[in-house]
């Protein structure tokens, strides 16, 4: 008899079950792995959300208006599109986003490359290609995997370089700090657009009975 | 009523009197060492001389802001005059009352508030501090004036510290929707957050009346008092790199790093602020106070947001602000009397300097926006008897 092969634990701080990470390990291990070179660091980012996923990537991929679930924009132009005039809403790999940033952070512009937007699979990446901030380098990839059929997760992940002058600890408490912050906020708007939903999909409730 | 009429035969008219009305010279909240001073003041007291704490205080200010070259306009600032009655003995200690024969238990002043709220990531919590802060701060005051009776000896700095805390807690409170708040003018209450979780201000508040000048600070927007022409810093910025902010933060096991400048996980540039909900329990609305007694040489009071101390010095602004006072009242001084009238409005010399201020810092670089309240504190016009 084949012996069973023995589930490994989840990394350390995800906040995932051992349960939860064997359903999603196989997507880690395609979209959530960077080959880290020195002056580089990686992190990894888990947000479980009480809506189908359906709902959750209709957010996520929303490539041009990132705001409906990041914080700390205060603006986001897609750039025009120069191979496709007559489509210049369509979400392709390269489109640019220019996005500003709100005021009392140590950035004010970010321009991003949309890398990755795959419907079928749920993966959403792109890449910050310039801009004012420190974050050189810096590209992510997003997931929405169900865990059951009301309940998602969403995986994120990045690479980015490590400023001069500053430690890996530094750097990743900076990102994953934002990061944790969006991933609230999507599971907020997630929920509540679940919520809306459900709710106008209820069939209307039985006229009253006529008085005898 | 007896004690009126003892208060009115010690306080009687006194052009003298008046001049040096407003000078402190009972340092309430402030330990004094020189017993020779105090007697003296006691003496002067029982010759007659008007008490401090029955002379009436108008509000003298002017307020200038502007977006400057920012894409969005987040400050706000607020002046309330005669906002709320300050028990006389949160100002001074029961001997000394008593031996001025006013009644310590009874005797209000009023006060003024003036504050400036530099608002980050939105204007929404600036704005609501802009509407809160004098309400909940008078609300507190009344609170603590009820039981002031049944205490013996207060001490003051104590009183006022709880008194500001309470108030910028419970604003702070609000605006996360940890407790209700009232909206569209007491029709309604609701419990949910005045705005999204990485929206903050800073509050540097200043209340004034005859006697004290009592200022409140959370944040690095700054207050500073021009006195015999030098400036005395009645604040200190909370910075995240400041010695004792950056210990407390890491002792909550928070982190300050440097990412064009020092913020608190990378993020925010100030240690202390009203709302900024999710970088909680590292960024804490509690105030710095100050309890400082109002002096014959105070020119003026200057409270504005980084927008202008990051371009000027304490030094220039008060020079600026005390030259642009006296200024506009040798040019007018002949034309335009004083008058009651306008104590709802600002001043027309404290507007001259606020504006001369705010032009200034754009004209030396500032790339944020800009607020600036300049208090005159110099009597100008005869004071009213208020016993």
């Amino acid at each position: 008899m084949e012996q069973q092969e023995e589930v490994p634990p989840p990394p350390a701080g995800l906040g995932l079950t051992a349960e939860e990470y064997a359903q999603v390990r196989a997507t880690v291990e395609a979209h959530h792995r960077y080959a880290v070179g020195p002056g580089q660091c990686s992190s990894l980012l888990a947000q479980r959300i009480h809506a189908p996923p359906a709902a959750v990537w209709a957010v996520v991929r929303r490539f041009d208006c990132p705001q409906v679930y990041k914080h700390f924009i205060r603006s986001c132009v897609l750039r025009p599109d120069p191979h496709h005039d007559d489509n210049g809403n369509d979400l392709r790999p390269g489109r640019l986003r220019e996005v500003s940033v709100i005021s009392g952070l140590p950035a004010s512009t970010s321009t991003e490359r949309l890398d990755l937007l795959d419907d079928a699979h749920r993966v959403f990446g792109f890449t910050i290609t310039g801009g004012e901030h420190r974050l050189r380098n810096y590209r992510s990839v997003t997931t929405v995997s169900q865990l059951d059929e009301i309940c998602t997760l969403v995986l994120e992940s990045y690479i980015v370089d490590v400023p001069d002058g500053n430690t890996e600890d530094d750097t990743r408490l900076f990102a994953d700090t934002v990061i944790r912050l969006n991933l609230q906020k999507l599971k907020s708007v997630s929920e509540a657009n679940a919520n809306a939903a459900a709710a106008a999909a209820a069939p209307p409730p039985p006229p009253p009975a006529a008085a005898e | 009523m007896a004690a009126a009429a003892a208060a009115a035969a010690i306080c009687g008219e006194d052009e003298t009197a008046a001049r040096v009305g407003c000078t402190g010279e009972w340092a309430g909240g402030i330990e004094r060492v020189d017993l020779g001073e105090r007697k003296e003041a006691v003496a002067a007291a029982g010759a007659g001389k008007r008490s401090v704490y029955l002379m009436d205080c108008a509000p003298v200010w002017g307020c200038a802001s502007t977006r400057g070259r920012s894409a969005e306009m987040e400050d706000a600032s607020a002046a309330v005059p005669r906002f709320a009655d300050v028990p006389v003995r949160l100002l001074a200690s029961r001997r000394d009352l008593d031996a001025l024969g006013l009644d310590a238990d009874a005797l209000r002043l009023p006060a003024h508030l003036f504050g400036v709220f530099d608002g980050h990531g939105g204007a929404e919590v600036a704005n609501y501090c802009r509407e809160r802060i004098h309400v909940v701060l008078s609300e507190e005051l009344k609170r603590l004036g009820k039981n002031l009776g049944e205490m013996g000896e207060v001490d003051m700095k104590e009183h006022w510290d709880d008194v500001f805390t309470k108030c910028f807690q419970r604003v702070d409170d609000e605006v996360s929707g940890r407790v209700t708040r009232v909206v569209n003018g007491g029709g309604e209450v609701r419990s949910e957050p005045v705005t999204a979780e990485n929206v903050g201000s800073t509050a540097v508040v200043a209340l004034v009346c005859s006697s004290h000048v009592v200022v409140a600070n959370c944040g690095d927007s700054r207050i500073v008092l021009c006195r015999g022409k030098e400036p005395v810093a009645l604040s200190i910025d909370h910075k995240p790199d400041r010695k004792d902010e950056r210990a407390r933060i890491e002792a909550q096991g928070g982190k300050v790093i440097q990412w064009n400048g020092y913020r608190v996980s990378g993020i925010l540039a100030m240690s202390r602020s009203i709302g900024d909900r999710y970088l909680k329990p590292f960024v804490i609305p509690k105030p710095e106070v100050m309890v400082v007694p109002r002096a014959k040489d105070d020119d003026c009071l200057i409270l504005a947001s980084d927008g202008l101390w990051d371009v000027v010095s304490n030094e220039e602004a008060c020079k600026v602000a005390r030259r642009q006072i006296l200024l506009w009242h040798k040019n007018n001084g002949a034309a335009s009397p004083l008058s009651d009238e306008g104590e709802g409005s600002t001043d027309p010399a404290a507007q001259a300097a606020a504006d001369y201020l705010m032009r200034l810092a754009l004209k030396k670089g500032s790339e944020d926006n800009i607020t600036v309240i300049v208090v005159d504190l110099k009597p100008r016009k005869k004071l009213k008897n208020i016993s």
